[in-house]
């Protein structure tokens, strides 16, 4: 690791449940955003992490706001800050992949579109997980929740959140791994130095809990995602330039039977889970190779 | 200086003077003429705010929220329908004791769409900790506004201002626009007792158990019962600089009355002149116009009302289940009164259907003929059913 | 309505807001279970016999701190030029990375720390204890004695060897061949054992009257002095044949001689392979005689290739039954053997003779490397007399005093390493009966083991604490998150080719550069240590890893999650058990 590690924005103390990702995303995140960074989260897993009153567990301000707004908030915010002189300190929205996808992408589609100078993180575990592992848009093709249970698993594919992103044509928008700690620390640093416009962050954040895996297998299975290109890491500046950081080379099954939430899953639903993720990828390197 | 101004204009003059630094818009007719009014004003740099074309009210409510936690003077405009679409952050905001100022146009809700004059929208967020302000005149809606913002950065509570859609929104009146340094001496910039600080980082809006809770509602409460003396001292300090002055309430004759009449809003102007005609008539009635909704002006109330025989309330909204909802509040005031008078409920004006004299008359005249008032509201002006 | 509430009036709003901390939150009671640095060991050092800390030797090497590479090597083992020379390497078949790629060149590294050392001084900066006032003999310099006394001087004891020959060293110098181990090399290594204070006396052949009066000037003695006498083959005109030992050692002297034509080299092991190397370089055309199959052959597998490579010719499953003169040189006659489905205690097949199944081979001369034996009786231990100890790589006796015997006598070993480590046993053996007493002494080593054993360490026996033991689990490749390596081809030095090897007794080997050194060693796993990747403090979703000195683990926090010890990429973290340590 070329990183040099400093002291940690986060501190110890906080109530994500062992071998959270999305701890350790907000970790390498904080890393590289620094000090004169202001959070803001609406309601997800990272509303309790961040600390019940009094207690808080960063060390940087956080404003925690309603569920759908995120995106409007953080604008809000950057207005003031810009209004009172303060251009150095950035605003960076935190959600979760159910304020993001979901009742948080109105707010969202209308802070990018006015390109409101924010970086939007949404740290993805593919649920609503802080209410107890419900489905979201977020949520994968094939997987059980509590509300796609049993013979109901979800039958609808993953909203692509970043193709979204770039259909707004914003500055920057990537996807990051806690697998990949230099790769995302450096996009991190990216987004933060490209003021004036809207950033956004696509961060795969394992969830043990949720997903059935053993904790100690976070940061393993994050990186079985990116291998299996199941989630793959590229960035889109401008909404048109295409850079692939990662080319992925091994099959879907061994992620999906390494996880609770899949294991239901037979032979030929695996074969065409496989057949969407090299579709998505298809698609994904026809943009990469424009 | 006086202008001829639409009610719209006397929100966005007031915005303008008291040197706003952040506003968010969505159109919603009828306020719309408010936010495009400062958005020329930002656009010209008559006033240097950040003005955000949000995607919805929920979102305006919610950027002002973000940007009133960085510190800044902040403001926003809804009605009707925007308004019902924010109710969750208007929680939010008086929750997070943030001084925001809102300018809300009471509109009736949809369905069917209507854009004309109805209180039920803000009354329907009386519980939502905001203070509110209903307004008569295009006067009024300017003082208000400014006044406003004092009392909420003094207070640490939002406030609305609250006007009727078209009958003063889109009304053209005098309004006297004082200059800018007179009104800096009233509204000074903003020293936030709220504001985001990377220096001294701590986090705003946290999850808090049952053990810590109530004692933050207690305090909104607190704040709330503090306003009403607040704001007669304000409105002292304002009656200085600028020679008006309106109270919580305004009783009109009430002293000697049998009957008094109580309105709010546009009604207010409407029902100053069917007591004239009253009067003239030999009919001993008085007008209580409620200005401050929210904190509920109790004291001021019992003082106007106890002395009156019957009280006859004007509701141009209804809580459906319950009636008028000014009549309701009204009667929870006067009710531990000792021989506290009898309190008459007229609902009327729903949709912007007109009050007019007549209608107030026929309403003074029903009261007097009864002894008792009905259990349920009374609505005036229903077409007959065919 | 005022209320229990204390606010300030002045301004202070009762909001959700914070003012402290979340570490009043001792997450750590979550856990029932916790990560250990736990320091197993790495499965190379346990292959060791000198039990080297490889790991960290090729951990150094990596950085290009060879000496600090050159010093961790020499806290167990003061041969590493010699070793990297002539070492089988049994490290590198116990070595994990073959199963990403290939094992790594650790014996082609050790060889180059080895040979990088130069300085003049060339005092170790190693630990060693004060002079104790005790005083032991050691008889033999060959690699066992050396050893030994290398050892015991760094246990504070006075240090006197005694080597029959002119010249220490005994089979490093005497018989391994030059091609492979150069005579300068050995001396250098040498020098640094009587830089440590060891006074070698050569020239002193040691009798048993000198074991009878030994007990007045020493308190301890270690017997190394091999198996001086070569073990004949038995057979009608065995007289004419030739011992292979003295042939190398006269090589080694100096003497080469002229043999061309045939020679027939009767045995298999190491000695029988250097006998036929050295007469290829002389002119001859060797063959190779070996009763059991080639695969039985006990001589290092590398050196056989290596043989036939050069010309030399083995054939397997032959035994000599007889030699008569002949006109141009001897008639050898031979039996052919076969396999009889059985194999012998040792393991290897057990051959029979195939009735009828003789010829005569025609050579010029034949030599024997069949093995050697104890000169002296002394040089036994006798059963029955006083307490004795068989440790792995030595015995221990004490009539009167301790007497200890390691090396050849004691083990038939077939390489320099298990010589090292026969040394290093009898002086720690030696050293817990002096501190301890005679009882002490097995339980005392086997808290110094290098994974199971038979390794021993030094440094663990010196350090005398349990935290400082080698951990007795190895690191397996299971243990390895091989996410974190991506596969490189295994760098090694040259070898000349059989042509050039043949036409002299120089070194074929050529050496590393440093930089291919420091790469190689960087491919490296590091089993089973801490090498401060810092991976576990990276991905702590708790930030409970620290360094300061050492790096810990805040137990008040952690939550016993285990990403630390899975992202570990090399072993060097368990979970256990935990019991509850916090206040909390």
């Amino acid at each position: 690791m070329d990183h040099q590690p400093h002291s940690d924005l986060i501190h110890p103390g906080h109530v994500a449940c062992p071998g959270c990702g999305a701890a350790i995303a907000m970790k390498f995140a904080l890393r590289a955003m620094g000090p004169k960074t202001m959070v803001v989260i609406p309601a997800c897993c990272w509303g309790v992490i961040a600390g019940p009153y009094p207690q808080s567990s960063l060390k940087v301000p956080v404003l925690q706001t309603a569920f759908a707004t995120a995106g409007a908030a953080a604008g809000g915010l950057r207005a003031a800050l810009d209004m009172t002189g303060d251009s150095e300190t950035v605003v960076m929205a935190w959600a979760g992949d159910g304020g993001t996808f979901d009742i948080g992408l109105q707010s969202l589609s209308g802070a990018v579109e006015r390109n409101e100078d924010i970086l939007y993180v949404c740290y993805d575990n593919e649920a609503y997980m802080n209410t107890g592992v419900q489905r979201s848009s977020s949520t994968p093709y094939g997987a059980r929740t509590t509300t796609t249970p049993g013979l109901g698993w979800k039958r609808s594919r993953k909203k692509n959140i970043v193709e979204i992103l770039a259909a707004h044509r914003i500055p920057y928008a990537a996807t990051a791994s806690i697998a990949f700690p230099e790769d995302m620390i450096r996009k991190f640093e990216k987004a933060r130095h490209l003021k004036g416009g809207s950033r956004f962050l696509h961060v795969y954040a394992t969830c043990p809990t949720g997903w059935a895996i053993p904790s100690e297998q976070s940061i393993s299975i994050a990186r079985l995602a990116v291998h299996c290109n199941m989630f793959p890491l590229y960035e889109v500046e401008n909404g048109v330039d295409y850079t692939l950081n990662y080319q992925g080379n091994v099959e879907v099954d061994s992620y999906l039977k390494a996880q609770g939430r899949f294991r239901h899953l037979n032979e030929d639903e695996i074969m065409r889970i496989q057949t969407m993720v090299d579709e998505d990828w298809d698609l994904l390197m026809q943009k990469v190779s424009r | 200086m006086k202008q001829v101004l639409e009610g719209s204009h006397a929100v966005s003059e007031a915005v303008r003077l008291a040197r706003v630094q952040v506003v968010s818009a969505y159109p919603i007719t009828p306020q719309t003429h408010i936010v495009e009014a400062i958005s020329e004003h930002c656009s010209s740099g008559r006033l240097a705010a950040r003005f955000m074309c949000v995607e919805s009210e929920h979102s305006a409510m919610a950027s002002v929220i973000g940007a009133a936690s960085g510190g800044v003077r902040t403001f926003t405009a809804t009605s009707g329908q925007g308004l019902a679409y924010m109710h969750e952050l208007l929680h939010w905001a008086s929750g997070a004791r943030l001084p925001i100022v809102m300018a809300e146009v009471n509109r009736a809700l949809a369905p069917g769409w209507n854009i004309w004059v109805d209180q039920t929208d803000s009354l329907s967020q009386r519980d939502t900790g905001w203070i509110q302000f209903y307004c008569e005149d295009g006067q009024e809606v300017f003082d208000t506004t400014l006044m406003a913002y004092r009392l909420a950065e003094e207070i640490n509570l939002p406030i609305m201002v609250i006007l009727d859609a078209f009958f003063l929104s889109h009304t053209y009146e005098p309004v006297d626009i004082p200059d800018q340094e007179l009104v800096d001496r009233f509204v000074p910039p903003m020293e936030p007792k709220i504001r985001l600080d990377t220096a001294d980082p701590h986090a705003l809006g946290q999850m808090v158990p049952p053990g810590a809770y109530m004692e933050m509602r207690y305090d909104i409460q607190q704040a709330m019962e503090r306003v009403p003396f607040l704001y007669r001292q304000m409105e002292g300090i304002f009656a200085e600089l600028f020679g008006r002055a309106y109270g919580d309430v305004e009783a009109v004759q009430c002293d000697d009355a049998d009957i008094v009449l109580v309105v709010s809003g546009t009604a207010t102007g409407t029902c100053r002149q069917a007591l004239s005609d009253l009067r003239s008539q030999g009919q001993k009635v008085g007008m209580l116009k409620i200005k401050m909704f929210r904190p509920f002006p109790d004291e001021s109330i019992r003082r106007a009302l106890n002395g009156a025989a019957k009280i006859a309330v004007v509701d141009r909204n209804c809580s459906f289940g319950a009636g008028g909802i000014f009549a309701q509040e009204i009667r929870s005031t006067l009710c531990n009164l000792e021989n506290g008078p009898p309190v008459f409920s007229y609902i009327a004006g729903l949709g912007g259907r007109d009050i007019t004299v007549d209608t107030l008359e026929e309403i003074y005249y029903r009261t007097k003929a009864l002894e008792q008032p009905d259990m349920q509201s009374v609505w005036i002006g229903l077409e007959p059913e065919t | 309505m005022a209320g229990k509430i204390e606010k300030d009036r002045e301004g202070r709003l009762h909001i959700s807001r914070s003012s402290i901390s979340s570490r009043i939150n001792k997450t750590g009671s979550w856990r029932y279970l916790k990560p250990v640095y736990a320091g197993r060991t790495a499965p190379c050092s346990a292959a060791c016999p000198a039990g080297e800390d490889v790991p960290h030797i090729e951990h150094l090497a990596s950085q290009g701190q060879f000496r600090g590479a050159l010093d961790t090597i020499l806290k167990e083992n003061p041969f590493p030029a010699v070793c990297g020379h002539v070492c089988f390497h049994p490290c590198e078949s116990a070595c994990n990375r073959s199963c990403l790629d290939a094992p790594l060149a650790i014996n082609a590294i050790e060889r180059f720390v080895g040979c990088s050392d130069t300085e003049e001084k060339m005092l170790p900066l190693i630990q060693t204890v004060p002079p104790n006032g005790r005083r032991v003999a050691v008889i033999g310099s060959g690699p066992s004695g050396l050893s030994a006394a290398y050892f015991f001087c760094r246990l504070g004891y006075r240090c006197d060897v005694y080597e029959s020959e002119k010249e220490p060293g005994g089979l490093l110098r005497w018989g391994i061949p030059s091609y492979r181990l150069p005579a300068a090399i050995l001396k250098h290594e040498i020098k640094r054992i009587e830089n440590l204070g060891a006074q070698i006396y050569c020239g002193r052949k040691v009798s048993a009257s000198f074991l009878r009066t030994a007990e007045e000037r020493y308190h301890a003695i270690f017997i190394g002095c091999g198996l001086a006498r070569p073990i004949r083959m038995q057979i009608a005109g065995d007289v004419q044949a030739l011992d292979g030992l003295t042939f190398l050692k006269d090589i080694r002297n100096g003497n080469r001689g002229a043999f061309s034509g045939v020679s027939a080299i009767i045995g298999g092991g190491n000695a029988a392979i250097d006998v036929a190397r050295s007469l290829v370089r002389l002119g001859s055309h060797p063959i190779i005689l070996y009763r059991r199959r080639v695969e039985d052959m006990p001589a290092f597998e590398l050196e056989i290739g290596m043989a036939q490579q050069e010309g030399v010719d083995i054939r397997e499953l032959t035994t000599p039954v007889r030699m008569d003169k002949s006109a141009r040189g001897i008639a050898l006659r031979l039996q052919k053997m076969a396999t009889d489905g059985f194999e012998t205690d040792s393991g290897r097949a057990r051959v029979i003779p195939i009735r009828g199944e003789r010829e005569t081979l025609p050579v010029q001369q034949v030599f024997t490397a069949i093995g050697a034996e104890a000169e002296n009786p002394w040089q036994q231990p006798k059963n029955g007399s006083g307490s004795i100890l068989h440790l792995s790589h030595c015995t221990l006796t004490t009539v009167g005093f301790p007497i200890a015997r390691g090396g050849d006598l004691v083990n038939q070993v077939l390489s320099v390493s298990d010589a090292v480590a026969s040394g290093k046993q009898a002086a720690m053996a030696i050293d817990s009966y002096f501190q301890g007493g005679w009882a002490s002494v097995e339980k005392r080593l086997a808290d110094c083991r290098v994974g199971q054993g038979p390794a021993l360490s030094l440094e663990s026996y010196l350090m005398n604490d349990v935290s400082h033991q080698r951990h007795p689990q190895l690191v397996g490749y299971h243990d390895i998150n091989t996410a974190y390596f991506l596969p490189a081809d295994r760098a090694e030095p040259m070898v000349a080719g059989p042509k050039e090897r043949r036409a002299s007794f120089s070194e074929y080997r050529s050496d590393f550069t440093t930089r291919s050194a420091a790469d190689e060693a960087g491919r490296c796993f590091n089993c089973g240590i801490c090498n401060d990747c810092d991976n576990c403090r990276l991905f702590c979703p708790e930030t409970a890893v620290s360094v300061e000195d050492t790096r810990r683990i805040d137990m008040d926090y952690c939550k016993g999650c285990g990403v630390c010890v899975v992202e570990c990429p090399r072993g060097a973290m368990t979970m256990e058990e935990a019991e509850h340590e916090t206040g909390s």
